[in-house]
């Protein structure tokens, strides 16, 4: 008989022995087999990349020109607004805005958030206390909080990063708190604390990489509620006003009262908020399903 | 204007899209959803007019937004209001003038208005708010009222003030700004400025508040007396604010026939688009104010005259007046004393700063200033200019202004701020360039002073010159427009050449009614527009 059975072997040879794999791997093969999450990767990475090329794509939009209010065309694709700028233009360049908060404001969150969240879980005394300040600054009406310190403090990139940031972490803490409590009481984190470990070494080692899964997917999110708040803050007139965002294009549009007779001042940059806020929406969904063994069937 | 049937469905597809999408939560909430039920009730003789914010002050004295202005100056009338040219004429005043020494002056009154309760109104109430405004230092009239000493009732219908000083202006800033509050009324409060007079209104205007359902809607019902009308009363039996969240609303709502006119100026780009509309006739008044942009001369470099006329030419005020105000505006010849006011410029021969980039960079260079890191800016040309960025226009070309002067070798940063901020800010003078614009500067006589004196109230730039400090003074105390003309000429020239204030053009209006009404009166100015007294006690409906 020639017949071998080998199974093991071309399991191996084609990669697809799960058992073998790292769980790390089998996340992001199960998150590029999944067509949305893939997709809206990819999306983001468009959009990062539009932002970061803006000044190759476009000249930074500016002055004014006699073609005022043209829908869209060959020559203006988006059309152009009520002094004549190119809309195109503005939606590239407002990326960059848009994805500088993102970047900033999650990054910050995050930041915040986890040292919040972690020490809650770890220090037992903490636990009381952050816990409702964490549950104060979830209950807190953030919006009309957002625009009186922008108003206050002045619109620029900076206070829009730093005013969303500080309201956005506190559902990063609660969420990394509830994932790192039952890590805390594990026999291998007690074991750590038997073998004299310190709490620093405990911390780093055991609790971190135990929430950096919520972690990662918390980014996203956050970048996408950072890109939203921005836009609305722009659009209530709050935004920098030197450089150029999707919320500001749509303020222009109110403002100058064009919104009801040239709907394309509204709809692009509303579309491109839209886009950047689903797909980061659905590819932290698609990590999320991707790195639980349930759901990813292994 | 091309309008085909395509483009208005996705037009309509795009905003609430766009607003549900990108934005849900941030919008305010559209009143449409209250009250549709009611608002069309007996559409036959009431008028719904449009605005975009609730009245916040219903003590005439002391509110001071547009829609307070509105609704209060229905029911509280002044002895003078305006005519096409923005001159005074008679309302409840039906003459006027000084002595000889300027020391007195005095009015005559119509005999035939009376409050909504019986009282008549006569000098005696008109006595009353004077005083009541110089004792308690309420608003902008008590700024008016420098010289006024006292005043004496001679009759029901003349008065008689007494002045410390002889001022050219006292008669027509007092008349046009001053509404008439009943005595009987206002003075049971312990102190007027207080009185909230938020119900149970007493009027002597055309109209009188009934109803109010607070930053939603206001109702006023036609009052039996209104003498300033040929019919003798109002032709509607009701008036109603209602409020909207912006002006693309009050649009949506005036075309599908919720709202018969709107209060506030339409943007260039929405007042192009309903010109192309028969349902909806447009008017147009002229400011009484001005846009401009002042540079504080408190700071350095913007203490040399140099550097001020850099600014000014770097401006191309033309491509602003076209694009920005889609030629909704004209040219002031960068000159304090507008053309809207013909009776001072006979002689004033002032030109606009002509745009010339070139001219800048060469007036900075002769005062010294280079460009050693070679960025194209000259070092230390640079300034923050502070706006408020709610306001459509000067947002717009505050851009504008950033990129040609950049052209010229000037960095200017833009600080648009929400607008309690830039209040605050430029109360405290602190900024380099100032962008915005006054709504009405009708008396130069006596409002030159509030801006070009030290110590003067919108004294932004830190004028001090003796020699037009000088010119005021003789301005002020002219009793007749003939002799103020010439030192106010002069305090123009001044200005001009100094480029204490760049004033960059003079804005049209345009409103907008249903064309279902005829009738309207307008009058100068967006205060005044076509929701005057006068305006809606005439329409009625075709």
């Amino acid at each position: 008989m020639t017949y071998n059975p080998a199974p093991i072997s071309t399991g191996v040879l084609l990669g697809t022995d799960l058992s073998q794999m790292s769980p790390r791997r089998k996340t992001w093969r199960a998150f590029v087999r999944n067509p949305l999450g893939l997709s809206s990767l990819i999306v983001l990475i468009l959009m990062v990349l539009l932002a970061l090329a803006a000044p190759l794509i476009v000249e930074e939009p500016s002055g004014f020109s006699v073609a005022v209010l043209e829908p869209p065309s060959p020559e203006h694709w988006f059309g152009t607004d009520h002094i004549g700028q190119d809309i195109f233009a503005q939606i590239v360049w407002g990326a960059r805005t848009s994805v500088a908060v993102a970047v900033g404001a999650s990054v910050l969150a995050i930041l915040l958030g986890t040292v919040v969240g972690v020490a809650a879980a770890y220090f037992p005394k903490l636990n009381t206390p952050l816990g409702m300040l964490i549950d104060v600054m979830l209950s807190l009406p953030i919006l009309p909080l957002m625009i009186l310190i922008a108003a206050l403090v002045g619109p620029s990139i900076s206070t829009l990063v730093v005013v969303i940031a500080v309201f956005s972490w506190p559902e990063v803490a609660r969420v990394v708190r509830s994932q790192a409590l039952p890590t805390v009481t594990l026999t291998y984190v007690n074991a750590s604390h038997v073998i004299g470990a310190s709490n620093l070494w405990v911390l780093t080692r055991h609790i971190l990489p135990a929430v950096t899964p919520v972690v990662v997917v918390s980014v996203v999110l956050t970048a996408s509620k950072a890109v939203l708040s921005e836009a609305g803050l722009s659009f209530l007139g709050l935004g920098d006003p030197n450089s150029w965002s999707w919320g500001t294009i749509l303020y222009n549009a109110q403002r100058s009262g064009v919104l009801a007779s040239a709907w394309w001042t509204a709809l692009f940059p509303s579309l491109a908020i839209l886009l950047f806020v689903v797909a980061a929406t659905l590819c932290s969904l698609a990590y999320n399903d991707a790195r639980n063994p349930r759901i990813r069937g292994d | 204007m091309e309008n085909s049937t395509a483009r208005k469905h996705l037009a309509r597809l795009a905003v609430p899209l766009a607003l549900m999408l990108a934005l849900a939560g941030c919008v305010p909430s559209d009143p449409d959803t209250q009250d549709t039920g009611e608002a069309n009730d007996d559409g036959g003789n009431q008028l719904v007019v449009g605005t975009t914010a609730g009245v916040v002050n219903f003590n005439p004295l002391v509110g001071n937004s547009r829609t307070d202005t509105w609704v209060t100056n229905l029911m509280y009338p002044s002895m003078m209001t305006l005519n096409d040219e923005a001159e005074k004429v008679p309302s409840v005043a039906t003459e006027w003038g000084y002595s000889e020494d300027g020391l007195t002056a005095f009015v005559e009154l119509r005999d035939d208005m009376e409050w909504t309760d019986g009282e008549p109104l006569n000098a005696e109430d008109v006595i009353f708010t004077i005083n009541a405004i110089k004792e308690e230092q309420i608003g902008t009239v008590a700024g008016m009222l420098a010289a006024y000493e006292s005043a004496e009732a001679v009759s029901d219908t003349r008065i008689e003030f007494t002045l410390s000083r002889p001022d050219g202006a006292f008669l027509n800033s007092v008349g046009f700004w001053m509404p008439i509050v009943p005595e009987h009324v206002f003075g049971e409060a312990p102190s007027v400025a207080e009185f909230a007079n938020d119900s149970d209104w007493v009027s002597a205007g055309p109209f009188v508040l009934t109803e109010v359902e607070d930053g939603q809607r206001y109702v006023l019902e036609a009052t039996e007396n209104y003498p300033l009308v040929e019919s003798g009363s109002a032709n509607v039996d009701e008036v109603i604010f209602r409020v909207f969240p912006d002006v693309n609303t009050e649009v949506l709502a005036l075309r599908a026939g919720d709202l018969d006119m709107i209060g506030n100026a339409l943007p260039p780009a929405v007042a192009e688009d309903l010109a192309g509309d028969d349902s909806v006739q447009l008017f147009t008044v002229p400011s009484l104010g001005w846009a401009h942009m002042q540079y504080n001369m408190r700071r350095a470099p913007l203490d040399q005259v140099e550097v001020r006329e850099a600014l000014a030419h770097a401006v191309d005020y033309d491509a602003i007046r076209e694009v920005v105000l889609g030629g909704n505006a004209i040219s002031s010849n960068s000159s304090v004393l507008t053309p809207v006011y013909e009776q001072w410029q006979d002689g004033l021969d002032l030109e606009e700063y002509a745009y010339d980039p070139e001219m800048s960079r060469q007036l900075l260079e002769d005062a010294g200033f280079a460009d050693a890191d070679g960025d194209d800016v000259y070092d230390e040309l640079s300034f923050e200019m502070v706006y408020d960025q709610g306001d459509p226009m000067v947002s717009t070309w505050a851009e504008l202004v950033q990129d040609q002067s950049l052209d010229a070798g000037i960095n200017i940063e833009l600080v648009g701020l929400d607008r309690n901020t830039y209040l605050a800010r430029t109360a405290d003078r602190d900024f380099d360039i100032y962008a915005g614009s006054w709504a009405i500067i009708d008396e130069p006589q006596s409002n030159f002073a509030l801006l070009f004196s030290p110590e003067g109230f919108i004294n932004y730039a830190g004028v001090d010159d003796p020699e037009v400090s000088e010119l005021m003074e003789e301005a002020a105390t002219a009793l007749t427009p003939e002799v103020a003309q010439e030192p106010l000429q002069e305090i123009a020239r001044i200005v001009h050449d100094q480029v204490y204030d760049n004033v960059m053009y003079v804005e049209t209006f345009n409103f907008a009614a249903s064309s279902e009404w005829s009738g309207f009166v307008p009058k100068p100015s967006d205060l005044l527009s076509i929701v005057n007294a006068e305006s809606l006690a005439n329409v009625s409906k075709e």
